[in-house]
């Protein structure tokens, strides 16, 4: 008799001990993580859970949401094209059973060049020192292309060159940040889920209490 | 299960949340007092179910158990679902808030047609294995119409029905069979226990 008493609270524990013990591989969202190295844009996609996103359909759209270019992940759920346009770009994962997530890479990451050169005032400071004294300034603009030339490297190159190596040795750490990106919900989340479960409970009996105390009271 | 945010049009959205809206009405005035702490232990377990990943099948799947609610609540899974699905986008971002209503409809009306599928095998008079074949059937055939129901709303969108309904199935083949399972170790369990939880309903 005891053994049969046993036996259903030994599964009741034992379905508590699986919630518990399974925790790392959760489930059931996706996300999309997108960086540039270059021009090419990689992402990658999972599961939340850390499972991969196979051979599902990446689509990327410009700032004006026209559509670009659309691809396939690949078994590590990874995609990578060489950036189309020089825009912000939104890249949406459309993977299987109605999941869907995008990722937005703004402007700045696209063509740095682009921002930098509107933002900073270096070519209107060499106008107006142009305007002001034009000799000199036809001089000192001569002078400097005959030293870049004798290094035989522009500003230009200088810069793709630090990007590249950026690029390189940043690598590592973008591939950190999307493996970490888009984990499953920690305890925390699970616990003030049921908590929050709990206070509803709370909440509605007290009003149904109120409410057969009054119908009681009334009649 | 979870229909991600920005899927499906805002149609079929507002038409998924207005069926809902009916079945957490009929589902609330069916509660009475009694039943309330029994429901929110449901809603506890449907809440944490989605987070028991099955490795097995061609996709990232989970456990749903809207077959044991709906055998147990009948049209108190409809409020019960609501509640676990709202924390599950809140807290987990899993599914979406505008996407709440159409997901709650393609979980909790399964459970409801389990209900009266085969609720009435879950009763004291009916022979042991009645009782399991049934509550078996509820739990598999809870997820089967989910993956159905999940299907349609994807066609209703613009997919083909057939192979969004097919791979959804397919997909959670393994968690029929789990569900199934666990739905009839539940119900004999209760049935030991806890027998007035079952009786109650269908007395």
């Amino acid at each position: 008799m005891g053994d049969f008493k046993l036996r259903p609270a030994f599964l009741f524990f034992l379905i508590i001990f699986v919630i518990l013990f399974d925790m790392p591989a959760f489930a059931h969202k996706v996300t999309i993580f997108a960086w540039v190295e270059g021009e090419t844009v990689y992402t990658q996609s999972k599961f939340s859970g850390g499972k991969r996103v196979k051979n599902s359909s990446v689509i990327v759209f410009d700032s004006d949401g026209n559509k670009l270019l659309e691809g396939k992940t690949d078994d590590n759920g990874e995609f990578s094209f060489t950036i189309p346009k020089q825009t912000a770009l939104k890249v949406v994962l459309k993977a299987s059973m109605g999941h869907m997530a995008e990722w937005k890479i703004p402007v700045e990451e696209i063509n740095p060049e682009a921002v930098s050169n509107n933002s900073k005032p270096e070519s209107d400071l060499k106008d107006s020192y142009e305007t002001s004294s034009g000799s000199q300034t036809i001089n000192s603009g001569t002078d400097l292309s005959v030293l870049s030339e004798s290094h035989g490297i522009s500003k230009q190159e200088i810069k793709k060159l630090i990007d590249e190596s950026l690029d390189r040795k940043l690598s590592p750490i973008m591939n950190i940040l999307a493996d970490s990106y888009g984990g499953g919900p920690g305890l925390t989340e699970i616990i003030g889920g049921i908590g929050y479960i709990f206070g509803l409970v709370g909440v509605a009996m007290y009003f149904t209490s109120r409410r057969k105390r009054n119908h009681n009271s009334g009649s | 299960m979870h229909i991600s945010e920005g899927v499906l049009s805002p149609a079929i959205l507002t038409g998924g949340a207005a069926l809902t809206a009916i079945g957490v009405g009929i589902g609330l005035k069916k509660i009475d007092y009694e039943e309330i702490p029994n429901i929110g232990i449901l809603t506890s377990g449907f809440f944490v179910a989605s987070l028991i990943h099955i490795p097995i099948g061609p996709a990232s799947v989970h456990l749903v158990l809207n077959g044991m609610l709906g055998l147990i609540l009948g049209w108190k899974a409809f409020p019960a679902i609501l509640v676990g699905l709202a924390l599950q986008a809140l807290l987990f971002q899993f599914g979406g808030i505008t996407t709440l209503g159409i997901n709650t409809l393609n979980m909790a009306f399964p459970a409801v047609i389990c209900y009266y599928l085969f609720g009435w095998g879950i009763k004291k008079s009916s022979g042991r294995i009645i009782f399991i074949i049934t509550a078996f059937a509820a739990g598999c055939c809870a997820v089967l119409f989910a993956g159905i129901l999940v299907g349609f709303s994807l066609y209703l969108n613009g997919d083909a029905f057939l192979p969004a309904a097919k791979l959804l199935v397919a997909a959670h083949l393994p968690v029929m069979l789990i569900e199934g399972v666990l739905t009839a170790t539940c119900a004999l369990f209760l049935r030991k226990v806890r027998p007035e939880l079952l009786e109650g309903y269908y007395g």
